[in-house]
């Protein structure tokens, strides 16, 4: 992993249109801003983390036949 | 077009009812196209199969059915990349998740929901960051 020291208002470039600056330090707190092409997705990573996990485990329905599904309510 | 399934078994699709996911969905992202099929006795659920990976398919379902205030809100880079006018363009699909615990508590990810436009059947897995939704919403019954 590439490690970098950067100050608050200093940035990095990620290939040539993806920047991230740091906008505010605080105590463990670090507030990002993050400048890339719309056709860039940027999510947090643990959200990204729990919805791979999430679908991760639901590829995989146990077992050949399904236990019967909920009904929806009326 | 043949799509075969370990789930459902051959299917015989029209090439027109292909759904692509341009980026597949999230740790999935080889796989891009899909069909989806009904499910009898089961008009809340749809299946999601791969069209080139028979191992892989998801059970997915209509979220309205259990969650009737259930509103995504499908940002306006989202809408333009898949060309939704309109939400009601769209279908939507939860992925749901079927464990192998006993009891099975059956649930549905409404964080990470499918968005597929109807017309051009371009679909992709959306992700409502800070919405407060759950991946794990349990499905429950009438």
């Amino acid at each position: 992993m590439l490690v970098l020291s950067r100050r608050a208002n200093q940035s990095i470039v990620i290939g040539s249109d993806v920047v991230v600056t740091v906008l505010e330090v605080r105590g463990d707190h670090v507030r990002l801003g993050i400048d890339a092409p719309r056709t860039v997705t940027v999510h947090r990573e643990e959200v990204y983390a729990e919805i791979q996990r999430e679908n991760r485990s639901a590829a995989t329905v146990p077992g050949a036949v399904l236990p019967s599904l909920p009904r929806p309510p009326r | 077009v043949l799509v075969r399934s370990e789930r459902l078994g051959d299917l015989e699709v029209d090439d027109a009812k292909i759904l692509t996911f341009p980026e597949g969905l999230v740790g999935f992202p080889g796989d891009t196209r899909f069909v989806l099929v009904e499910i009898e006795d089961g008009e809340a659920y749809r299946w999601l199969q791969s069209a080139d990976d028979p191992r892989l398919s998801f059970l997915t379902v209509i979220p309205w059915h259990f969650f009737p205030d259930y509103e995504p809100e499908i940002d306006p880079i989202t809408q333009q990349e898949l060309g939704l006018k309109d939400v009601t363009d769209a279908i939507v699909l939860c992925v749901v998740t079927i464990r192998e615990a006993t009891p099975a508590p059956i649930t549905a990810n409404l964080l990470g929901p499918l968005v597929v436009n109807t017309t051009s059947r371009v679909g992709r897995q959306i992700v409502l960051a800070d919405s407060g939704y759950a991946t794990r919403a349990e499905l429950v019954g009438a």
